[in-house]
């Protein structure tokens, strides 16, 4: 898939935060990982039983702020047709894959590409950090695919404007350190956000945080927040946030191929 | 010179520590998971999603949904600082500089179900001895985990992990991890209660930032809505229930699935899950488009030309 896409590099100041002080030479993703987010994880299903953990009937829009349109493209939902034409995996791309019932295995491909793969639909979402040294990457072309293009970094702290500190004592902020993986979507094949054909279009895009979280009795967690943006489809941003566990193993790993309904 | 070295290196000695992020502000909720849940209310008998115990289940089935229409102490009860996360509600959070020290000393959360104002304290005050008055929105500390604020809460009274009878136990314990991405909060909330669960429930909710919002004031009056006698507390006897199973006909779903439990909450439950004891409906028939208040009654999936658009988010 990588070699399918060309990216430019834009050259810049490396904007990774960093803590106060002198410079810091810049790192790899991999290195200047302020959490692990890889190995097993479980999507632990307390949101949204009955959209998730079978498909919802058609005409079911509840909790995502559609407008008229995606309603009538949402009630001609026929999966029969999407199997006909080989487009099973309509429900599986990047703005609904993290809300399916499933796990996910995350590891580094390299030094400043994030892999993760999930078992439900057996689908594989690559994210691109931009290298050391540069500000990020742009897809320049290729074709839109279920997981699209995206450009991921370790989310820098909250600040309102690039201006320097006019005052030197004032650069120690608040929210100096940032410890979310923080992804953008973009370049995605059409699809659906729910099971039932809810659609999203081509000019969606995709936010995404990853937190991590380890609970008082040990458990780990990560939780992403998901914006989706879609001007043909939505009225707003929608916004879901799905809870996953950490797991010891892979011994729970069930891959298995997309389904239409 | 050397004064002014002292004073800047007084100032910065002084200065919050690094990690900390502004949470302050009016945010609104985005009702974009369980929507018809948290907006109109629960269907009876849905538990799913709960890692419910035993007793949880048993404790929510005897719920009678006359029971806030009849006894009024039930009517005014305030959200907990847990549910309230959950439930329907705007936010405003606001926070305590120490003056001098320039030091965070504490956030202020309030919602307007029942004018809930909570405390999270951020100077590393202890908790409570164990024998301390429990209220509705607990006793809260919090630390920084690099941009996440980590919020523990004690003391809490019993209250709601849904809406519809499923009950918390004033033994849970809630820590929540509250993190921001520009103008979005997240708060993941994770309720420990050795009463009413087997694992921990842990939720996660999501707001965005609204500097024009107006909270209006709140208010809540006693008053009996049906007729009963003094002192009855409307129920259902154990396995007397007759509505526990209407959830599961409505959504086509398996009645074991809607009755909670930790092990309906993994992908792999739908291996072993049994058939639905009838069949969905072939297309959405209730709170089919309900994402704000104003929609949630709509079950027209195509609205008619000319219908009122829904408000946006």
């Amino acid at each position: 898939m990588r070699s399918q896409i060309l990216f430019a590099i834009l050259i810049a100041a490396n904007l990774q935060a960093q803590p106060p002080g002198p410079p810091q030479p810049p790192r790899p993703a991999k290195a200047a990982a302020p959490v692990d987010l890889t190995g097993y994880w479980v999507s632990v299903i307390s949101e949204d039983w009955r959209w998730r953990m079978v498909t919802p009937m058609k005409g079911d829009f509840a909790s995502i702020p559609v407008n008229q349109e995606a309603r009538r493209v949402g009630a001609t939902w026929d999966p029969s047709k999407d199997e006909a034409a080989g487009l099973q995996c309509k429900a599986y791309g990047a703005p609904a894959i993290m809300r399916a019932p499933g796990r996910v295995h995350i590891t580094w491909q390299d030094d400043n590409t994030l892999k993760l793969e999930t078992d439900e639909g057996a689908q594989t979402r690559v994210f691109n950090f931009a290298p050391p040294g540069s500000q990020g990457l742009i897809r320049l072309d290729g074709e839109p695919t279920w997981q699209g293009f995206s450009v991921a970094n370790w989310e820098r702290a909250p600040r309102g404007v690039e201006i320097p500190d006019p005052v030197p004592i004032f650069s120690v902020r608040q929210g100096g350190q940032g410890r979310s993986l923080e992804v953008f979507t973009t370049h995605l094949r059409p699809g659906y956000l729910r099971k039932n054909g809810v659609p999203y279009s081509a000019v969606a895009t995709v936010n995404e945080y990853y937190d991590y979280h380890k609970e008082r009795n040990g458990d780990e967690w990560f939780t992403v927040t998901t914006i989706v943006r879609d001007q043909q489809y939505l009225t707003g941003p929608w916004i879901t946030s799905s809870d996953f566990k950490k797991e010891p193993d892979g011994s729970k790993w069930d891959p298995s191929p997309c389904k239409a309904r | 010179m050397k004064r002014t070295l002292l004073l800047i290196a007084a100032t910065l000695a002084a200065v919050p520590l690094w990690a900390q992020v502004d949470f302050t502000g009016e945010w609104a909720p985005a009702y974009h998971e369980d929507g018809p849940e948290r907006l109109p209310g629960p269907e009876l008998g849905d538990y799913m999603g709960i890692p419910l115990s035993d007793a949880g289940r048993l404790r929510a089935d005897s719920y009678d949904a006359d029971r806030i229409s009849v006894v009024t102490e039930y009517q005014c009860r305030p959200h907990s600082s847990d549910y309230g996360m959950r439930g329907l509600g705007n936010l405003r959070v606001t926070r305590d500089i120490d003056i001098t020290t320039q030091n965070l000393v504490a956030f202020h959360t309030y919602m307007p179900a029942w004018g809930s104002v909570r405390t999270i304290w951020m100077d590393g005050r202890p908790h409570p001895p164990a024998y301390a008055e429990h209220t509705f929105q607990g006793f809260s500390t919090g630390v920084w985990e690099g941009n996440m604020l980590t919020i523990s809460t004690t003391h809490l009274k019993a209250n709601y992990l849904r809406r519809n009878g499923v009950a918390s136990s004033d033994k849970r314990i809630v820590t929540e991890h509250w993190t921001r991405h520009g103008d979005f909060l997240t708060v993941i909330v994770v309720v420990e209660d050795p009463v009413m669960l087997t694992e921990p429930l842990v939720r996660s909710e999501n707001w965005y930032l609204d500097p024009g919002q107006k909270i209006p004031p709140s208010f809540c009056e006693y008053a009996a809505e049906v007729p009963a006698p003094v002192g009855s507390v409307p129920h259902h006897l154990i396995g007397k229930n007759a509505f526990l199973t209407e959830v599961a006909e409505w959504y086509g779903l398996p009645a074991e699935a809607t009755r909670g439990g930790a092990k309906t909450m993994y992908p792999e439950y739908r291996k072993t899950m049994p058939k639905p004891i009838k069949p969905a409906p072939e297309k959405c028939e209730r709170f089919c488009v309900c994402t704000t208040l104003a929609d949630c009654n709509l079950n027209d999936t195509v609205p008619s030309p000319g219908a009122a658009p829904a408000p946006r988010p």
